[in-house]
């Protein structure tokens, strides 16, 4: 198996080897180094990053168990909102699906930063939205709709929930219409047939789309930076502070260590939990 | 296909008093757009009585079952099954089982599951369940297999799951959406006979859509020929093989010769047939048909006699063999006619074998030769 597949894979791992595995390697590496008079990175072998995170209640509540909420939380809207679209195109044809799916993919293609400021324009606090709401009085003051959690939560629904549509229509195109039929005929209504047949078998899907937009979510750095306020210091972002700005690389790769780990580690969390649910049963005849 | 309006018989047929039959369909239609894909169908099915759907891809067959079955709207007609209107029911509902032509089975759940879905939904003891599932598995030859994925099974062993779990429902009526075409063509054979013998032990009531004639021949008890989203005939499988109503159904079901002619009476129930040469064939009237009026005699292959010396009598034709094919249990001949036209032949219990190029007479019986009206439409 392994000499069959490796002369074709063999370019991709060179190229995983360059640009992912030796970086990270770097990165691990550099998290030991020590940061000398607040300017200078010294080689060492040392956990002080690490025990300077994992000492600081701040680090751990306010960085740290806020970026998996968030990611959490923004990951479950991408899901609610993104299946019924995905269930919806699924049963397009021709221009109608292109037109969707065109609209699907938007923002994948626009660019983070040029989406942020589109959102800014809308929503700002005398940005299109509250000047329309304004004119036709359905309130009569500004409303704030980013600079705040809400912001952050609502850009990564955004940007999180095509990535979602695009993994179930996957799965839902394998689906044969049969299956439902099959469902109706023995006696199951539309509801049951899709929550005991439709549902279980997107469970790949599914899952493909939660690893992606998690993983997104709970690494994101340019969303809270942007459109966030003090309230949403995500790990990404503090990662990018104290590396960019502070100069503090060790630290800064200590705590790229601990967010890849903890990511890692929620990753097979749902892995197992998908696993033992449904898809080795579907897995197994890709 | 325009419709033809006005038409008695099929008046009557709406009068009629509503039977015991299990499944009726009244003057069923679907249309796609202009296209109709169902064109005013209408039979019945009576209790226990296995009846097949027969005609070639797009004549509406499946499209039909599937309106029975509640998983395509009719546009315009009614179904009842055993005096119920089902027509606008949605399919759970309808108490009808299905097996589909792919299966249909569902790939995350096991045998046991499959079969035990619908008896799930219907709130059944847990032990009832466990039984039917038991039952349902043994009868059709999958105990053991309670634990298998679908996909772990072979076609055969799915086609019997998918019908382990039609039956466990103990469904008023099984539809069968040609079950067996997936299928190679040996387990066809025995999953024919197999599926004929459990019907018939159950007394199951069985609406069976097919393209195949054999199939439907070896295993109805009446067949609904169909063609162009009609019906042609409805009729026992030997009927339908003795007396095609139509140039179709006389094609469709095995092979015939066609003969072009006139028709004459000639008393005494016999009916007489004047071809383009002059020479009359005689048959026995089956059909009413209009004296001077284009018809078709039909010729089975197999019901004629041939001979390389000259034979006499009304019903002889004579010819030259332009092919001869030898296949062991059975010998086919092409003959070309002296008026021009191809007739073949059938021999099963030959002696002598007639090489290609010689000349030839070829009798049939009047008995064996039946006489339909000329149809335009082919």
């Amino acid at each position: 198996m392994i000499r069959r597949l490796l002369p074709p894979l063999a370019p991709a791992l060179v190229a995983l080897l360059i640009f992912v595995a030796l970086p990270m390697f770097w990165v691990l590496r550099t998290s030991f180094n020590e940061l000398a008079d607040g300017a200078y990175v010294v080689e060492a072998m040392t956990l002080d990053n690490y025990a300077r995170f994992l000492g600081d209640p701040w680090y751990l509540v306010n960085t740290l168990w806020f970026s998996i909420r968030i990611a959490l939380v923004a990951t479950a809207i991408s899901v609610i909102c993104g299946y019924p679209v995905a269930l919806y195109i699924v049963k397009t044809t021709g221009l109608q699906r292109n037109i969707l799916m065109a609209l699907v993919m938007a923002p994948l293609l626009i660019g983070l930063v040029t989406l942020v400021y589109g959102w800014i324009v809308i929503f700002r606090g005398g940005g299109l939205l509250n000047s329309l709401m304004i004119a036709l009085h359905v309130y009569d003051r500004p409303v704030r709709y980013m600079w705040d959690i809400k912001g952050v939560v609502i850009l990564l629904v955004y940007i999180g929930a095509p990535y979602v549509v695009l993994s179930l229509l996957d799965s839902l195109e394998r689906i044969s219409p049969y299956l439902v039929e099959a469902a109706r005929n023995v006696g199951a209504s539309r509801w049951t047939a899709f929550w005991k047949v439709v549902f279980p078998m997107t469970m790949p899907g599914l899952y493909a789309g939660l690893v992606i937009v998690f993983s997104l979510n709970f690494s994101a750095f340019a969303v809270p930076l942007m459109i966030g306020d003090s309230n949403t210091q995500m790990i990404g972002l503090i990662i990018y502070r104290e590396a960019l700005l502070n100069n503090d690389l060790p630290f800064a790769s200590a705590l790229s260590v601990i967010m890849v780990a903890v990511n890692a580690l929620i990753l097979v969390g749902m892995a197992a939990f998908f696993g033992r649910i449904i898809l080795n049963r579907l897995e197994a005849k890709r | 296909m325009t419709r033809r309006a006005g038409d008695g018989r099929k008046n009557q047929d709406e009068m009629q008093p509503m039977s015991d039959d299990a499944i009726q369909v009244r003057r069923v239609m679907k249309s796609y757009g202009t296209m109709l894909a169902v064109d005013d169908v209408s039979f019945n099915v009576a209790e226990g009585e296995f009846v097949s759907l027969l005609g070639p891809s797009g004549c509406g067959k499946t499209t039909t079952l599937r309106m029975i079955a509640g998983f395509t709207d009719t546009s315009g007609g009614a179904i009842r099954v055993h005096g119920r209107e089902v027509t606008h029911l949605p399919p759970e509902k309808r108490d009808l089982g299905f097996v589909f032509q792919n299966y249909a089975l569902w790939p995350h759940m096991t045998v046991a599951e499959n079969v035990a879905f619908g008896l799930k939904l219907r709130r059944k003891p847990r032990d009832v369940i466990r039984n039917k599932i038991e039952e349902a598995l043994s009868v059709t030859g999958l105990s053991g297999y309670e634990d298998r994925l679908p996909r772990q099974l072979s076609g055969g062993q799915q086609q019997r799951v998918a019908l382990a779990r039609a039956l466990a429902l103990e469904p008023q009526v099984l539809l069968m959406d040609e079950p067996l075409s997936n299928l190679d063509r040996a387990l066809r054979v025995v999953m024919r006979r197999e599926l004929k013998e459990l019907q018939a032990r159950m007394k199951m009531t069985t609406l069976y859509v097919t393209h195949d004639q054999e199939e439907a021949l070896s295993m109805s008890n009446r067949v609904v020929i169909m063609n162009g989203g009609r019906v042609e005939q409805i009729a026992a499988p030997y009927e339908l093989y003795e007396n095609p109503a139509t140039r179709f159904v006389a094609d469709f079901v095995g092979i015939t010769n066609f003969l072009e002619g006139t028709a004459s009476d000639m008393g005494g129930g016999m009916v007489g047939v004047r071809l383009p040469s002059g020479q009359v064939l005689h048959a026995q009237a089956r059909v009413p048909v209009a004296q001077g009026g284009a018809v078709r005699a039909l010729i089975r292959p197999e019901r004629v006699t041939i001979s390389p010396a000259e034979l006499s009598g009304p019903n002889v034709l004579a010819g030259r063999v332009e092919l001869s094919e030898y296949f062991g249990a059975v010998l086919r001949y092409t003959v070309r006619l002296d008026s021009g036209e191809i007739l073949r032949a059938e021999v099963h219990n030959f002696d002598e074998f007639i090489a290609g190029g010689s000349r030839v007479w070829i009798c049939t019986l009047p008995e064996h030769l039946r006489v339909i009206p000329h149809d335009p439409r082919g």
